[in-house]
């Protein structure tokens, strides 16, 4: 019940952030979608990190991770609004920046997310986390 | 659509539907937990629902079914917090540490096949 609580809270502050994200770099829809890209890109950065150095430190609480995973940085980073930027370019022509754009958030993505688990557990001390099992408040 | 007013209301609307979107991400993966090594099948399951359902309020939007404010609180607000590029990024490179390469082109591809599908599929269907 508690992890639930903090998922709520953490949702309703990722939400928040990227909604401010959204309205300081506004575009239009035929244009790069820069806000998502900065959005997800430093969503992956910080939840490497911290599955890296804090999730690995064995006296985390579980609600301490939902609530930071799960919930802030869960909601901070979308995938809906990379497909719907997909969508806006694709009807305004521009198949070529619709790719590049989907290209460069999955790698940017996954370089992030690789770069933040290095950092975070080089940081921590710990070694590099594999086979971590996900119920939901791990991740 | 970021250049309208917004009202205390609507924001206030927009974070709430994001926590709901968040809780019920959290509730599915919990239910579809991940075996290390396998698919994340919860987180896969909300981008794919999240992103057919951001296409269609797209669509529902540009045919003025609904307003602007009311496709930010469900798109922005809902389908963003309900889906998450964040837990997708990191498990895919945990599935590459662990060395299980297919399951992590997998898990890449199968998201975006099925999300841009889901889509476009609800969005060229509502209009």
């Amino acid at each position: 019940m508690r992890s639930y609580l903090a998922v709520a809270v953490g949702g309703l502050i990722g939400t928040g952030l990227r909604l401010v994200c959204d309205l300081a770099f506004p575009h239009s829809d035929d244009a790069f979608p820069i806000e998502t890209l900065v959005v997800n890109l430093l969503g992956c950065l910080a939840l490497g990190w911290l599955v890296g150095g804090l999730w690995t430190r064995p006296a985390t609480p579980v609600w301490l991770k939902a609530g930071l995973g799960a919930g802030v940085i869960g909601s901070f980073t979308t995938l809906s609004a990379v497909i719907a930027s997909l969508l806006a370019l694709t009807r305004e022509g521009e198949v070529w920046l619709a790719a590049l754009s989907l290209l460069v958030s999955v790698v940017g993505g996954l370089a992030l997310a690789a770069a933040g688990l290095q950092l975070g557990s080089t940081l921590a001390h710990r070694p590099l986390p594999h086979d971590v099992s996900d119920a939901g408040e791990t991740l | 659509m970021t250049s309208m007013a917004l009202s205390p209301l609507v924001i206030a609307a927009v974070l709430v539907a994001g926590a709901v979107g968040a809780v019920l991400r959290f509730a599915l993966s919990r239910a579809f937990p991940v075996r290390p090594g396998h698919l994340p099948g919860g987180i896969l399951l909300v981008n794919v629902v999240g992103s057919g359902l951001a296409g269609a309020l797209i669509g529902l939007a540009e045919v003025a079914a609904i307003d602007g404010a009311l496709r930010l609180v469900l798109v922005t607000g809902f389908c963003g917090g309900l889906t998450t590029f964040s837990t997708w990024s990191v498990e895919t490179i945990e599935l590459l540490v662990g060395g299980r390469w297919r399951a992590a082109v997998l898990n890449v591809g199968l998201t975006l096949v099925l999300g841009i599908g889901a889509a476009a599929a609800a969005y060229l269907a509502v209009r």
